[in-house]
């Protein structure tokens, strides 16, 4: 596993008694239940478990993209718990960038319009340059011009992480970041996250690969909504 | 990159993603656009036939006309085309109207119908019939002063004949055009006198061609009124006394009226009369006008809101991104918003164009199908009712764009994602 900074003491995310039901007929399905967790800024957090087991739903609630049914969720110290949509999105708005499986780039823009999109709502100038400079770094550069159904699949999410990345966020959440890429790819993907992470960006993944996850500074297991074990640097807690 | 601003952003983003179904957008735009071509045409088309109706009327010279009596609308119509079914009044009566003193001018006038011999190389483009009037050169043009003749080559020349001339015709506009006559040439008409069975026909020279004064003076032949009379065979006869007043106002026609009613099967049209009974007619058609325009631009908005609605129920997967990527529900709203106004203004401005190139057409159409009954321009389609048209397309894309645009910027941003995937 990656190293991390020592002498972090204030966490950027933290939840406390974290649950979250879902109404599924007549059952009540406890996707999220009961969890305690806090993140550090320049940390890169795995979160694994099978398919069920919450992990989407707890990135989410993390991410301030879903309220909890019960517990507290503060972000960057603000409880956000009872806020509404609008307020949710003030939170997250140039605070969390998001990367999915899917990569749901819009099919009309170009790779460099993609990557702007966020600050179009962030009301922010867009500077074609420095657009440019983020996708070189990323290894896109020729691709600038080009529209989604143009490139690979690796190329759809390094994209993805460009566009989340263009706003500056503290924090990128991956939901199976990797999930659509072959393997060579997303390892390629993780080598990506352990530079960032050294630049000083938070990260949480979730993946289903073990050997991915074990690269994080942190790997967390959920199995049935709960924290089963977790695993950092050296050390392992059930 | 998208805009500098975010205005032009969202636009920008607007416009790509109708672009992004260009059948669909281009058929639902067709769909605005006719309709918007459809109700400015009518517009169009009522303010032009309005302005044509008072232009002509205006052009007749006349304040008031002394005629045999019957329907008002009959008198309308013979005072914008010259008539048919005419009825006569006696020479006398025209003696009579004279010693009025509230007159300041006064001219008799005799309206017949000649049938054209077949000698026009434009057979297709003109009725077979022929205005004919009989006219006192004199009293005449003093009540139409705006009247001249034709110049250049072929038309020089041009005079009115005196009023003892029996061969002598100076025609309008319209029909030296459709019967390419020329000052010095010839032009026969035939003509059934009263209480003959067969027509008879008769060659005139023509002296004179008038220019060009957009009224019925367009299509006729005029003559000297006693030579009209005679081969109408109704001597002493007339159609119409048309006059001036000193005084131009309601209560002076109505005294006039009462003055001169006393006489036996005479009716007194003052040409306000005229004119506000046409423009009442059609005010009337006015109103169906307007709700075969509402009807259709009601049923190409249904379109655009479906459009929209489709689009967004696509896009349900891209609108819970841009949420989660820090769209707020202001920016979807506005995003959908914006693709509305925009089909409504293309399809707007396509419709104006559209109408304002297809009046010529429908001026062409309108005047072969139906008989207008005036001279000028059919479809007026002014620049008020072309920013009108634009203006109102825009405010109903306003409305239109509301509910879509609710309904995506409503979507929360997991379940907007969870459903588009």
């Amino acid at each position: 596993m990656a190293e991390i900074d020592s002498g972090i003491t204030e966490p950027l995310i933290s939840v406390t008694g974290v649950t979250k039901h879902y109404l599924r007929g007549s059952e009540t399905v406890r996707a999220v239940d009961g969890v305690d967790l806090s993140l550090y800024p320049g940390e890169m957090v795995a979160i694994v478990g099978p398919s069920g087991s919450g992990k989407t739903t707890l990135v989410n609630t993390l991410a301030c993209l879903d309220t909890p049914t019960t517990g507290s969720v503060r972000v960057n110290g603000v409880e956000t718990r009872d806020m509404s949509e609008d307020e949710l999105v003030s939170v997250r708005r140039g605070f969390f960038g998001f990367v999915f499986q899917k990569f749901y780039l819009l099919p009309t823009l170009t790779v460099a319009e993609n990557v702007e999109l966020p600050l179009l709502f962030l009301r922010r100038p867009a500077s074609r340059r420095s657009t440019i400079s983020l996708l070189e770094s990323l290894g896109l550069s020729s691709r600038t011009d080009h529209l989604p159904r143009e490139l690979s699949g690796g190329q759809m999410q390094r994209v993805a992480i460009a566009r989340a990345l263009i706003v500056k966020p503290r924090v990128l959440i991956a939901d199976e970041p990797t999930g659509s890429l072959d393997r060579g790819t997303g390892e390629g993907i993780f080598d990506l996250f352990e530079d960032l992470c050294q630049q000083g960006l938070t990260i949480i993944v979730t993946t289903h690969n073990l050997a991915l996850a074990e690269r994080a500074h942190r790997m967390i297991t959920l199995e049935d909504g709960k924290i089963a074990r977790e695993e950092s640097k050296g050390s392992q807690r059930s | 990159m998208l805009a500098e601003t975010h205005l032009f952003g969202f636009f920008a983003l607007a416009i790509k993603n109708l672009l992004r179904r260009l059948v669909r957008t281009i058929l639902t735009t067709i769909g605005v656009a006719l309709a918007v071509a459809v109700a400015v045409s009518l517009a169009g088309f009522v303010n032009g036939y309005k302005t044509a109706i008072s232009r002509s009327i205006d052009l007749l010279g006349f304040q008031v006309m002394v005629m045999a009596k019957g329907c008002p609308y009959e008198a309308a119509t013979m005072m914008l085309k010259g008539g048919t079914g005419l009825l006569y009044l006696p020479m006398s009566t025209f003696d009579q109207v004279s010693t009025d003193k509230s007159v300041s001018a006064i001219t008799p006038v005799f309206i017949g119908v000649a049938e054209k011999e077949q000698t026009s190389i434009r057979e297709d483009a003109a009725s077979s019939f022929i205005v004919v009037s009989g006219i006192n050169t004199q009293s005449f043009t003093e009540m139409k002063p705006w009247l001249t003749f034709q110049s250049g080559e072929g038309f020089k020349g041009g005079r009115w004949f005196s009023d003892g001339e029996t061969r002598e015709v100076v025609l309008g506009y319209e029909v030296a055009e459709y019967e390419q006559r020329k000052v010095g040439d010839t032009i026969e008409l035939s003509i059934t006198p009263a209480g003959a069975l067969a027509p008879k026909s008769h060659e005139f020279n023509v002296v004179g061609i008038l220019a060009r004064t957009g009224t019925q003076d367009d299509g006729t032949v005029f003559m000297p009124l006693a030579r009209a009379q005679e081969i109408f065979n109704r001597p002493d006869q007339i159609t119409l006394v048309g006059a001036k007043l000193r005084e131009f106002s309601t209560a002076a026609i109505r005294q006039f009226e009462e003055r001169w009613l006393s006489l036996p099967e005479v009716q007194i049209v003052g040409l306000q009369q005229v004119k506000s009974t046409l423009l009442s007619l059609v005010g009337t058609a006015q109103i169906m006008i307007g709700a075969v325009a509402a009807i259709a631009i009601i049923v190409a908005i249904i379109g655009v809101v479906n459009t929209i609605l489709m689009s967004v129920y696509e896009r349900t997967g891209e609108i819970g991104i841009m949420k989660a990527i820090g769209a707020r529900r202001s920016d979807i709203f506005e995003l959908i918003w914006y693709e509305t106004l925009a089909l409504c203004i293309g399809g707007g401005i396509t419709g104006v164009v559209i109408a304002f190139l297809g009046s010529g057409i429908i001026e062409y159409l309108l005047r072969r199908l139906i008989d207008v009954g005036v001279q000028g321009d059919l479809v007026s389609i002014s620049p008020a009712i072309m920013g009108l048209s634009v203006g109102s397309t825009v405010i109903i894309g306003f409305f239109a764009g509301l509910y879509p645009a609710w309904r995506a910027s409503s979507m929360r941003p997991l379940e907007a994602i969870r459903s588009g995937e």
